[in-house]
């Protein structure tokens, strides 16, 4: 299998430039997802590799081939689109078979690759319907057999889950990243939803604006990510950011923002200067929420507790988000937490800031540290 | 119940209004002279004389061939060269192609008498007067059915050109194996309106052509009726019929695509 290198790949429409400097190798049989937001180009970049969208400056080749000038039917890649692009007026097997056929591929190899991958499927009962006859998820499944049948160098998947309903979207979640598993097909896959990036990724690449902003495992983007933008996409329920400022007052450094005193270990802050203006982040899950109402403020021995008044309790089954507003300040903040001692809306509660769970962020939205 | 009656009764007698005109015209190419005056729609005494007397006088028989052999191939050209045009405006990019949706849209606005003269002069230069090429080539390009191709193909999904391209089909497959079946309506529809815009033209034949043996059905008919070569009623009638049944029948087999899609024209498929 196959290896796909961008070199310096840029691309402009008129004055617009949608992706700027991609230079990346996705490794042979590697899954890669490519992840962001609308606009931050990362649908764009799928294209150009398919050959669907011309690249402005820069090369892409797949092994040793450069194809940035080929044609997407001598590129050797198969592509599964958000919605499913199937052909209305043709059954499941003609949809399957379509592409190798026009590549003439002998009848009876159509036919082995079309069984196979309609057993792979489950698409076998269902060969001779029409796409309106079948169900999203089936046509998902339809989709993904006519790339498979392709047998090619790459598979392209471009949000194909994102029509789904969410109960769906798990399952084909899973079948995707089982099959892509099996077959060892190098693979690009692009998605809003870091869910799907961080269950199906080898690697994820976060774009916003066009720009590469991390590259990484996804446990990686996930413990030390390196600006503000990839701390905020990556992770659910998303990270807590407070602005405010480094003190340092009788050697001990302390995060200061209005109504909030996190003090903080040397190594966090190393890199920070004293009165700069920081965003310290803290994801919710790393919040303590301490609800015995006999403990003093601001001295629990593993970190600060923050008083916070308790604004919406969502209830999840398993975990419930507790938002709180932090008292004498403005911000709000959410806790991820376990079941055991809800509070309600409108109780004052305490919230533990763990030191060694703070992510500090500076002006320019660059990382100082992470969470160690 | 009795407002029902009431309904159906007046949609009754508003479609006899248009239908009995017709069939006082079919049934009296049936009749004998003597019987012109009545209103009555089936023939006292049947008839096949007023036929045989237009056969014989003129070459209706060539004429229809000629006619038939005439929209058939406008229309196909129409649809044919039509929707690659549209394929081109509506789904490819390159240079000039808002030049191009606009001066399309030009054509229209061009009184097609204004152009008579310098295209029979044109005809005239290159010889063609008295050919079937004369009653042809003008006709190959239609702007009114580019321009319906080009709405309807606009609306169809960019992901199925892509999964097309990516299964590694050129355009012009794309177009015909992709966008055709996708675009019967209005296929049938640009089919319809240029075979009955070709078969019912009168003019432009008339200015090209002298030959009997090369006139369209409309053309000869309207030389045999007006120049009086008919002779009677009857007759007259008679040629009109031969006109009309053609078209009639391609709209018979024309007309569920044709009505689905006047139903369905303002509705997002």
């Amino acid at each position: 299998m196959p290896s796909v290198t961008f070199d310096h790949v840029r691309k402009s429409f008129g004055d617009a430039v949608v992706v700027e400097d991609f230079d990346l190798t996705v490794a042979d049989g590697e899954l890669l997802v490519l992840v962001g937001g609308s606009g931050s180009g990362k649908s764009t970049i799928l294209r150009m590799v398919a050959g669907l969208e011309e690249v402005t400056s820069g090369t892409i080749r797949i092994d040793a081939t450069d194809v940035t000038q080929l044609p997407p039917r001598a590129r050797d890649v198969a592509m599964v689109f958000q919605d499913y692009g199937l052909y209305p007026h043709m059954s499941v097997r003609e949809n399957l078979s379509l592409g190798l056929r026009i590549r003439k591929i002998a009848a009876t190899e159509i036919d082995r690759r079309v069984t196979w991958a309609a057993g792979m499927l489950g698409l076998a009962p269902l060969l001779d319907r029409k796409p309106k006859q079948l169900s999203g998820g089936q046509r998902q499944r339809v989709a993904m057999g006519r790339a498979m049948v392709r047998e090619p160098k790459v598979f392209l998947f471009d949000e194909p889950l994102s029509n789904l309903d969410a109960g769906l979207r798990a399952q084909m979640r899973i079948e995707i990243g089982g099959l892509q598993r099996r077959l060892k097909t190098t693979t690009i896959y692009v998605t809003h939803d870091q869910v799907e990036a961080m269950t199906l990724g080898d690697r994820i690449v976060v774009l916003a604006d066009g720009r590469i902003q991390q590259i990484g495992r996804p446990i990686d983007l996930y413990r030390a990510p390196v600006n503000r933008f990839v701390a905020g996409f990556i992770g659910t329920p998303p990270m807590n950011f407070v602005e405010g400022g480094l003190r340092e007052e009788n050697g001990q450094l302390s995060f200061i923002a209005a109504g909030v005193s996190i003090k903080l270990r040397r190594d966090n802050a190393a890199k920070a200067k004293n009165g700069e203006p920081l965003t310290l982040g803290i994801r919710p899950e790393d919040l303590r929420l301490d609800t015995s109402p006999d403990r003093a403020a601001g001295a629990a021995p593993d970190g600060d507790a923050l008083p916070g008044r308790v604004v919406l309790v969502e209830r999840l089954g398993g975990t419930s988000h507790v938002h709180f507003d932090v008292e004498g300040g403005g911000s709000r903040l959410m806790a991820s937490v376990s079941n055991d001692q809800l509070p309600d809306v409108g109780d004052t509660i305490r919230v533990r800031v763990p030191p060694e769970r703070v992510h500090l962020f500076g002006s320019d939205g660059k990382t100082i540290s992470n969470s160690t | 119940m009795l407002r029902r009656i009431g309904l159906y009764a007046g949609l009754a007698l508003a479609a006899l209004t248009f239908i009995y005109p017709f069939l006082w015209m079919a049934s009296s190419t049936f009749k004998p002279r003597e019987e012109f005056g009545s209103l009555a729609l089936i023939p006292a005494h049947f008839t096949l004389d007023n036929y045989r007397t237009m056969w014989a006088r003129a070459p209706f028989g060539r004429a229809l061939l000629n006619s038939t052999m005439v929209a058939t191939t406008i229309t196909l050209a129409v649809l044919v060269f039509g929707s690659i045009t549209a394929y081109a405006m509506a789904r490819l990019t390159f240079r000039g192609r808002p030049v191009l949706n606009a001066a399309t849209l030009a054509v229209l606005l061009v009184p097609g008498q204004l152009t008579l003269i310098p295209l029979y002069t044109l005809i005239v230069q290159l010889g063609w007067i008295d050919t079937y090429t004369a009653l042809i080539v003008p006709y190959l390009f239609n702007a009114t059915a580019i321009l319906m191709l080009r709405q309807f193909f606009l609306q169809i999904p960019q992901s199925l050109i892509d999964a097309a391209r990516m299964d590694g089909m050129s355009e012009m497959r794309i177009l015909f194996t992709i966008f055709w079946p996708l675009s019967k309506p209005v296929l049938s529809i640009v089919a319809i309106f240029t075979f009955m815009g070709s078969w019912n033209e009168v003019l432009w034949p008339l200015l090209v052509v002298r030959d009997q043996q090369l006139m369209t059905l409309p053309q000869l008919l309207t030389v045999f009726a007006l120049g009086g070569g008919a002779g009677s009623v009857g007759v007259s009638l008679a040629s009109a019929m031969v006109l009309v049944i053609p078209v009639v029948v391609a709209y018979a087999f024309l007309q569920r695509n044709f009505i689905e899609s006047m139903a369905g024209a303002g509705i997002k498929g």
